[in-house]
């Protein structure tokens, strides 16, 4: 065997190579590789979750609020109300109703659900949705009274007398 | 960490931002709204007399006849003591559907 000297400088020049600096910044740390693989992890199991809970065995819908219904089926319910006060003018429980839809303002939802029928060519149901918006910006359970009339007050009349033909 | 991931992703899936269908209609109403629904149906049914405008009303409540419906309604009212107007007026709309299932053969 030929084995080169241990004080040969070519054998020394050997054992000084080192890795250009580059390509020590390029390979990370094995803690670094952990935290990612970690993440990578987490993001995979959170799609994979997600996946499951919306298209595979999504919640099912049962013994919902009106506040739940989708919302054409809101405003049918919000129409029907409407429908129900015009037919009987019972406020008190028309009120009662409009708050299980929990709409952020009653009102305004009516009127703008009696523009929409309106321009649907529904004038019965926007009636009816006008109806109950209106007689709910006033007090419950007050009755419309009529302005008072004045006393019919007498005109002065003045006589002229026109010659007789 | 997967695990973790999938927990995290059932926990919105399902509590946080669940998957809402269009049509969670009337259908998926709870039994006391649907009674509620039924009896807003006859109080109109009542003043108007259009039982085919009821009949569409009523349908929207679900894929059932619609004199099942007002069985259902008029049971589960009589079960929670609803005022005798009000279940005079059901029972009034289930006696003409009825009528109107026999009529139709």
């Amino acid at each position: 065997m030929n084995l080169p000297e241990p004080n040969a400088p070519e054998a020394t020049r050997k054992l000084r190579v080192t890795p250009p600096p580059d390509r020590i910044e390029s390979q990370p740390p094995a803690e670094k590789r952990g935290a990612w693989y970690l993440l990578t992890g987490v993001v995979l199991g959170l799609v994979l979750g997600l996946v499951y809970a919306w298209v595979l065995n999504p919640v099912v819908y049962r013994d919902t609020a009106p506040a739940g219904l989708a919302e054409p089926f809101k405003e049918r319910y919000r129409s029907m109300i409407a429908q129900t006060y015009a037919a009987t003018g019972d406020l008190a429980r028309a009120a009662r109703r409009l708050d299980l839809l929990e709409d952020t303002d009653p009102v305004y939802a009516l009127g703008a659900q009696a523009q929409q029928a309106l321009a649907e060519g529904q004038p019965a149901e926007a009636h009816a949705l006008a109806l109950l918006a209106s007689a709910l910006q006033g007090p419950i359970g007050v009755e419309p009274v009529p302005t008072a009339t004045l006393p019919a007050v007498p005109t002065r009349t003045l006589l002229i007398n026109t010659p007789t033909p | 960490m997967i695990a973790v991931g999938i927990g995290l992703g059932i926990l919105i899936g399902w509590e946080l931002a669940p998957v809402r269908y269009a049509e969670s209609g009337p259908h998926t109403l709870r039994q006391d709204y649907r009674t509620d629904y039924v009896l807003m149906v006859a109080e109109v049914y009542e003043v108007q007399g259009d039982l085919a405008m009821a009949l569409a009303q009523l349908v929207t409540l679900g894929d059932g006849s619609p004199a099942a419906m007002v069985q259902e309604a008029i049971a589960y009212a009589q079960e929670a003591g609803y005022s005798p107007d009000d279940l005079a007026r059901m029972l009034a709309l289930a006696e003409d559907v009825a009528q109107l299932n026999l009529e139709g053969g």
